[in-house]
C-alpha cells in the first residue's frame, strides 16, 4: 500500500472521521433544523429567499414565550410528568417482583409466564388500542391522564423483566441460601442483595420505562380529548397547531422542549444505561 | 317548547337522577346538573369564546354546571373521540360530528326528533342537505348544528382573476342576488373556469383543489361530478358510477390538474389556506376560513377575496358541504337538559351572535336564517362574504348523496373520489380501470 | 451481612440441622411468594393485553354493525381490496428495506467508532444516540417542517446542487422514501449500540493472531467479526422486524397513510378503518395481519436466544 504505517493509520482515521461525520450531519440535521426554525422570526420562517439553514435575520426567543403564554404547552407538561413518574415508579416495582420470582422462585408455570412475557411484544398498540377503548371505558378512565398509567406498564414491564431477570439468574445461588438460614425473608434478600448487584439494570430498566412513557403517542392520541388531560407528544402534534395557519417557529419550538428530557437524561446516564442493556442481554 | 322542555328537565333534576359515580371522566356522571360537552375547535379566532360564554350563561340560568371541551378536526381528533365514546359507553353528554361521524353512532344516539321538530315548527324548514344527514329512517339521528357548519364556495382573488383572467368574479356574482345578470351568471361554467385557470397558472398564480384524502377533496370533487350528472350510488342501492356523465367530469380533471400545483396530491385540510393565504393560490374552494385569518395576518390579501358561486355543468350547478351535526349520546344521564340546551342553541337569537362571532364561517342550516346580515356588511372587501351562504341555483350537498346514508358515509368517509380521481390524474391509472376499481370498492360499501 | 460471612456462617455445623429445617419451610412458601410477586405482572399481561387481544380477535369475526357474527369473512374481504394488498406490499418494503438499511449503516458506523481511540469513541456514542431518544412524534414533527412542500430545507439544498426539488409527501414513491428515511434515522442508533457491545466483548487476540497472519482488514471483517457478531445481528434484525413493522407515529404524522393510500402500514390503515370509517372489526381484522409475521419473528428470537445462551 501506499506510504508508511503511520501515514496509513492517518489515511484510516481521516476515512473514519469522515464517515463519522456524514453520520453526525444525518443524524443531527433534524434537531438542528427544529432548533434554527425555533428561534427565527415568523417572517424569515415565511420567506423564501436567502439562506434558510442559518439564521439570518435575528434570533427571537419569542416562539418560546408564546408557547409558555399563549398555549396549553406547561399543562401538557405537567401532566407528562404526572404520569411518567408513578409509571415508572409502578413498572420498575412489578418488574423488579417479577423478575425475582421468575428467576428465583421456581413455582410451576414459571418458564411459561417468561416465556409468554416475551410474546406480549408481539402484540403492537396499534392492535390493542381498539379493544383496550372497553377496558379503559369500563374503569371510568376515559379521557383521563390516568388511563396512561395502566396501559404503558404493558409495553415496559415485559422487557424490564427480561432484563432484570439476566442480572438476577447471574447471582450464585449460595447467597440466598446463606441468607436465607439467616433467617433473611426474600424481601430483604431481594433488597440487600440483588438489587444492590443489578443496579446497572435497574438504572438501564428506568431509563427505558421514563422513555416509554415521555414519548408515548398512539395511547393519548386515542384515549385523552381534553386539553386539560391531554401529554406532551399527543398535545404537540395536535393542539399547537392552531387551524389553518401552521405556525412553525412555535410547533417546533414545543417539539425540541419536549424532546429535551429524555436527552437530558440519556446525556448523563447514557454510560450506565449501554453498560447495563449490554450486560444484561449477554447474561440473558 | 322551550318552557315545556326546561320544566321537563326540572322535574328530571328533581327526581335526583344519580348516577353511578364513575371515576376520572366524566364527572357529569355524578348526578344531574351537570353537563360535559365536546364542541368542535372553531377555526375562526375568537369563536369558541362567544360559543362558550352562551352556554356558561344558559348554564347559570338553568342551574345546570357544563363543562366543554373544544376538540380539533385536525389528525381526525374529534372523529376518534366520538369513536372512542361509543365504544367506552361513556363520555360528554353532548358532542358535535362532522357531517358523516354521527351516522356511524346512530344506534347509540338519542333520537332528537322533539327538538327538531321545535325548530322547525318556530323558524321553518331546515335546508334540504340537513334534511339528508340528520333524517334518516324516520328519526333525526342527530340535530343540524349551525356552529362550524359551512359551504365551499369558491373563494376567489377577484383582482388577480381580473387582471389575468379577464374575468370579473365580483360582477358576476354582486353582493345582491337581485342584481345578478342571468346571463353572465350562466356563462359561469367549467368552460369558462378552466380557461381563467389556465390564464392565471401562466400569470404564476395557480388555482389550488386539493385531491388527497381529506374533507376539501370531498366538498369540491363530489359536486363537480354532480353537475355533469355523476353520482357514486342512487337511493336505490345501484352502484351508478360506470357512466359517461363520471368519464366527461374525469375529462375535465385531466386538463383542470395541468393547472394546479402538483402537491394538491399531498394537501391536508389546510394546506389550500395556507396557499390561498401565502398570496400565490388565486383561488380555492374553501369556505371563509383562509380569508379570516388573511384578514388578521394578511389584509391586503384579504381585501381582495370574493367568495361566489361553483361553476355550472351541463347537469347544474352543485356546491360542496361540511355540515355539522349535535348527537346526544343514548348513554348519557342528562339527556333531557341536553336536549333544552341544544334548543336554546339553535334559537334564532343564540344563532345570531354565533354567527357574528364566526365572521360568517357558519352557515345555518335553518333556511330563514341567511338573512343575517353579516354575510353583506363584513369586509374588507364589502359584499365579499354575501354569497357564502347559497344565494343562487345551487344544490347544496355532500360527497356521497344521494346514496342511503350508511353508504353515503363510507364514500365520503373513505375517499372514493379523491382516490380515484388521484389515480387517473396523478398516478396514470386508465379512467375506465379507476372507476372499475371505485365500483368495487362501492360494492364493498354495501356489507352490513 | 455481607455474603461471605454468611456462607462461612451457614457451613459451620452447629447450624446445619436448624438450618436445614428452615430451608424447607422456606422452600415450601417460596411458591406462595412466588406467585404473588408474580401476580401483579400476570395480571397486567391477562388484563391489558390478553383480553384485549383476544376480544381484537373477537371483533374481527363480526360485521360492521357489530351485530352478527360473520366469521373470517373481514379476512376474505380484505384479501379481495386492493387497498389492502396494497398496505401488505408497503409494509413489506418498508420493513424489509428499513430494518436492512438500519442494521447497514449501524454495522458501519459501529466498526467506525470502535476503531478510534476508547476515550474518543463516547462523544460520538453519545451524539449518535439523540434520533433514537427524542420521542418519535416529536422528531416526525421535524421532519415533517423538512418535507414541507414550499420551505422544504431538503429541497433548498437539492436546488443549491442542481438537482430538482421532490415532492416528499404528495408524489408516492417519494412519500414512502421520505417515511423509510425517518424510520432508518430514528432506528439506526440502536443497532449501531447494540453493535458496539457486541465489537467490544471480541477478543483482542483474535484480531491480533490474525494480524500476524497477514489478514487485511477486509478478510478481518469477513472471517472475525461478522461471524462473532453473528447472534447479535439475528437477534437485533427480529427484533427491529417486528418493532418496525408495528410503526405507527411516523406515518400517522407525515402522511396519514397518504398518497392514495401508498404509505399506509397494518398499524395505521386498521387505525383509519376503525376510527375514521366506523369499521372497527374491519380493522381489528387488519391489525391481526400482523400477527403471524410477529410469531414467525417471535420464534426465531427465541430460538436465538436460547441458543446463544445455550
Amino acid at each position: 500500500m501506499i506510504g508508511s504505517p503511520r501515514a496509513r493509520r492517518a489515511a484510516a482515521l481521516l476515512v473514519c472521521y469522515g464517515i463519522i461525520g456524514a453520520f453526525m450531519v444525518f443524524f443531527l440535521f433534524p434537531p438542528y433544523w427544529m432548533a434554527v426554525t425555533s428561534l427565527k422570526t415568523n417572517q424569515e420562517i415565511e420567506s423564501l429567499e436567502g439562506i434558510p439553514l442559518i439564521i439570518q435575520k435575528g434570533a427571537t426567543l419569542k416562539h418560546y414565550v408564546d408557547l409558555f403564554t399563549k398555549t396549553d404547552f406547561l399543562v401538557y407538561l405537567k401532566n407528562s410528568v404526572l404520569v411518567t413518574i408513578p409509571t415508572v415508579l409502578i413498572s420498575m416495582v412489578i418488574s423488579v417482583m417479577a423478575a425475582y420470582a421468575l428467576s428465583r422462585l421456581g413455582f410451576v408455570g414459571a418458564g411459561l409466564i417468561g416465556t409468554g412475557v416475551f410474546l406480549v411484544y408481539l402484540v403492537p398498540d396499534s392492535l390493542l388500542f381498539i379493544p383496550l377503548f372497553k377496558v379503559i371505558g369500563g374503569l371510568g378512565l376515559l379521557n383521563s391522564k390516568w388511563s396512561l398509567l395502566v396501559v404503558y406498564p404493558t409495553a415496559i414491564v415485559p422487557f424490564c423483566t427480561w432484563l432484570l431477570i439476566g442480572y438476577f439468574a447471574s447471582i450464585p445461588r449460595e447467597l440466598d441460601e446463606a441468607a436465607l438460614v439467616d433467617g433473611a425473608n426474600h424481601f430483604q434478600m431481594l433488597v440487600r442483595i440483588f438489587l444492590p448487584v443489578a443496579v446497572p439494570g435497574l438504572i438501564a430498566a428506568t431509563i427505558f420505562a421514563f422513555t416509554v412513557s415521555w414519548s408515548g403517542f398512539l395511547y393519548p392520541l386515542a384515549f385523552i380529548f381534553s386539553s386539560s388531560e391531554q401529554v406532551l407528544t399527543a398535545g404537540t402534534v395536535t393542539s399547537l397547531i392552531k387551524g389553518d395557519v401552521y405556525h412553525w417557529g412555535g410547533l417546533m419550538a414545543g417539539a425540541l422542549l419536549a424532546s429535551l428530557p429524555p436527552v437530558l437524561l440519556y446525556a448523563f446516564l447514557m454510560d450506565y444505561y449501554i453498560s447495563g442493556l449490554t450486560a444484561g442481554s449477554t447474561k440473558a | 317548547m322551550e318552557q315545556t322542555g326546561r320544566r321537563q328537565f326540572l322535574k328530571t333534576t328533581a327526581a335526583g337522577a344519580a348516577a353511578a359515580g364513575v371515576v376520572g371522566f366524566p364527572r357529569v356522571s355524578r348526578g344531574a346538573g351537570k353537563l360535559a360537552l365536546g364542541l368542535w375547535d372553531h377555526w375562526v379566532p375568537g369563536a369558541n369564546a362567544v360559543l362558550k360564554g352562551i352556554i356558561e350563561d344558559w348554564g347559570k340560568a338553568n342551574k345546570v354546571e357544563v363543562t366543554i371541551d373544544f376538540i380539533t378536526s385536525i389528525g381526525n381528533k374529534l372523529q376518534l373521540t366520538g369513536a372512542a365514546e361509543s365504544r367506552a359507553g361513556a363520555g360528554h353528554d353532548i358532542l358535535a360530528f362532522s357531517t358523516w361521524d354521527g351516522t356511524f353512532y346512530k344506534d347509540k344516539l338519542e333520537p332528537m326528533n322533539d327538538v327538531a321538530d321545535a325548530v322547525i315548527k318556530k323558524y321553518g324548514p331546515y335546508n334540504e342537505n340537513a334534511m339528508y344527514l340528520n333524517r334518516q329512517g324516520g328519526k333525526w339521528v342527530t340535530l343540524p348544528s349551525p356552529i362550524g357548519s359551512h359551504t365551499y364556495p369558491l373563494e376567489t382573488r377577484m383582482d388577480l382573476w381580473k387582471k389575468h383572467a379577464g374575468i370579473d368574479v365580483q360582477a358576476i356574482f354582486p353582493a345582491d342576488a337581485k342584481k345578478r345578470d342571468k346571463k353572465k351568471v350562466d356563462a359561469w361554467d367549467w368552460k369558462m373556469f378552466l380557461e381563467g385557470a389556465k390564464k392565471v397558472h401562466a400569470a404564476g398564480f395557480p388555482v389550488g383543489a386539493s385531491i388527497a384524502e381529506n374533507t376539501d377533496s370531498n366538498d369540491w370533487l363530489g359536486p363537480l361530478f354532480a353537475t355533469y350528472g355523476s353520482f357514486p350510488m342512487d337511493e336505490k342501492g345501484n352502484i351508478t358510477i360506470a357512466s359517461d356523465a363520471t368519464l366527461a367530469a374525469i375529462d375535465y380533471l385531466k386538463q383542470l390538474v395541468q393547472y394546479m400545483p402538483k402537491d394538491i396530491y399531498g394537501w391536508d385540510d389546510a394546506s389550500n389556506n395556507r396557499w390561498l393565504i401565502s398570496g400565490k393560490g388565486s383561488a380555492v374552494f374553501n369556505p371563509p376560513s383562509a380569508w379570516t385569518v388573511a384578514k388578521r395576518d394578511r389584509i391586503e390579501v384579504a381585501a381582495q377575496v370574493w367568495h361566489h358561486d361553483a361553476p355550472r355543468g351541463v347537469k347544474g350547478r352543485f356546491r360542496g358541504s361540511l355540515p355539522f351535526t349535535w348527537g346526544v349520546w343514548g348513554f348519557g344521564k342528562n339527556k333531557a337538559a341536553a336536549k333544552d340546551l341544544l334548543l336554546h342553541l339553535s334559537q334564532k337569537e343564540q344563532q345570531w351572535k354565533t354567527i357574528t362571532a364566526s365572521q360568517g364561517y357558519d352557515v345555518p342550516q335553518t333556511v330563514a336564517f341567511s338573512s343575517h346580515p353579516v354575510w353583506t356588511e363584513i369586509e374588507p372587501p364589502k359584499g365579499g362574504q354575501y354569497n357564502s351562504p347559497v344565494r343562487g341555483d345551487e344544490r347544496l350537498i355532500v360527497a356521497g348523496w344521494p346514496a342511503k346514508q350508511e353508504i353515503a358515509a363510507q364514500i365520503y368517509s373513505k375517499w372514493l373520489l379523491p382516490i380515484m380521481v388521484g389515480k387517473i390524474t396523478s398516478g396514470g391509472t386508465a379512467p375506465k380501470e379507476a372507476v372499475k376499481w371505485a365500483a368495487g370498492e362501492l360494492e364493498g360499501y354495501k356489507r352490513g | 451481612m455481607s455474603p461471605d460471612t454468611a456462607a462461612v456462617h451457614a457451613a459451620s455445623p452447629a447450624r446445619v440441622a436448624p438450618a436445614r429445617a428452615r430451608l424447607l419451610v422456606h422452600l415450601r412458601s417460596r411458591s406462595a411468594v412466588g406467585v404473588v410477586m408474580t401476580l401483579p405482572l400476570i395480571l397486567l399481561i391477562v388484563g391489558l393485553v390478553a383480553y384485549p387481544f383476544v376480544y381484537a380477535i373477537y371483533l374481527s369475526l363480526l360485521n360492521k354493525r357489530e351485530t352478527a357474527f360473520v366469521g373470517l369473512d373481514n379476512f376474505r374481504f380484505l384479501l379481495t381490496r386492493d387497498t389492502f394488498w396494497l398496505v401488505v406490499q408497503t409494509s413489506f418494503l418498508f420493513t424489509s428495506l428499513a430494518v436492512v438499511w438500519k442494521a447497514i449503516l449501524g454495522l458501519v458506523l459501529a466498526l467506525v467508532i470502535h476503531t478510534l481511540p476508547p476515550r474518543g469513541q463516547r462523544v460520538w456514542r453519545g451524539l449518535s444516540l439523540i434520533p433514537w431518544v427524542m420521542p418519535l412524534a416529536l422528531s416526525s414533527l421535524g421532519w415533517w417542517w423538512i418535507y414541507e412542500p414550499t420551505h422544504s430545507a431538503l429541497n433548498w439544498v437539492l436546488v443549491l446542487l442542481g438537482f430538482s426539488p421532490k415532492s416528499w409527501l404528495a408524489d408516492p414513491f417519494w412519500a414512502r422514501f421520505s417515511v423509510i428515511l425517518v424510520n432508518i434515522w430514528y432506528g439506526t442508533p440502536f443497532f449501531m449500540i447494540t453493535y458496539l457491545a457486541g465489537l467490544k466483548s471480541i477478543p483482542q487476540e483474535l484480531y491480533e493472531s490474525s494480524a500476524i497472519d497477514g489478514a487485511n482488514a477486509a478478510q478481518r471483517l469477513r472471517h472475525i467479526t461478522l461471524p462473532m457478531l453473528k447472534n447479535i445481528i439475528a437477534i437485533t434484525l427480529l427484533f427491529s422486524t417486528i418493532v418496525t413493522l408495528a410503526t405507527f407515529d411516523i406515518v400517522r404524522v407525515l402522511t396519514r397513510g397518504g398518497p392514495r393510500q401508498w404509505t399506509h402500514l397494518f398499524g395505521t390503515y386498521a387505525f383509519e378503518l376503525g376510527i375514521a370509517s366506523g369499521d372497527v372489526p374491519l380493522g381489528a381484522a387488519v391489525s391481526l395481519f400482523m400477527f403471524p409475521i410477529l410469531a414467525v419473528s417471535a420464534f426465531f428470537i427465541l430460538r436465538g436466544i436460547r441458543r446463544s445462551t445455550s
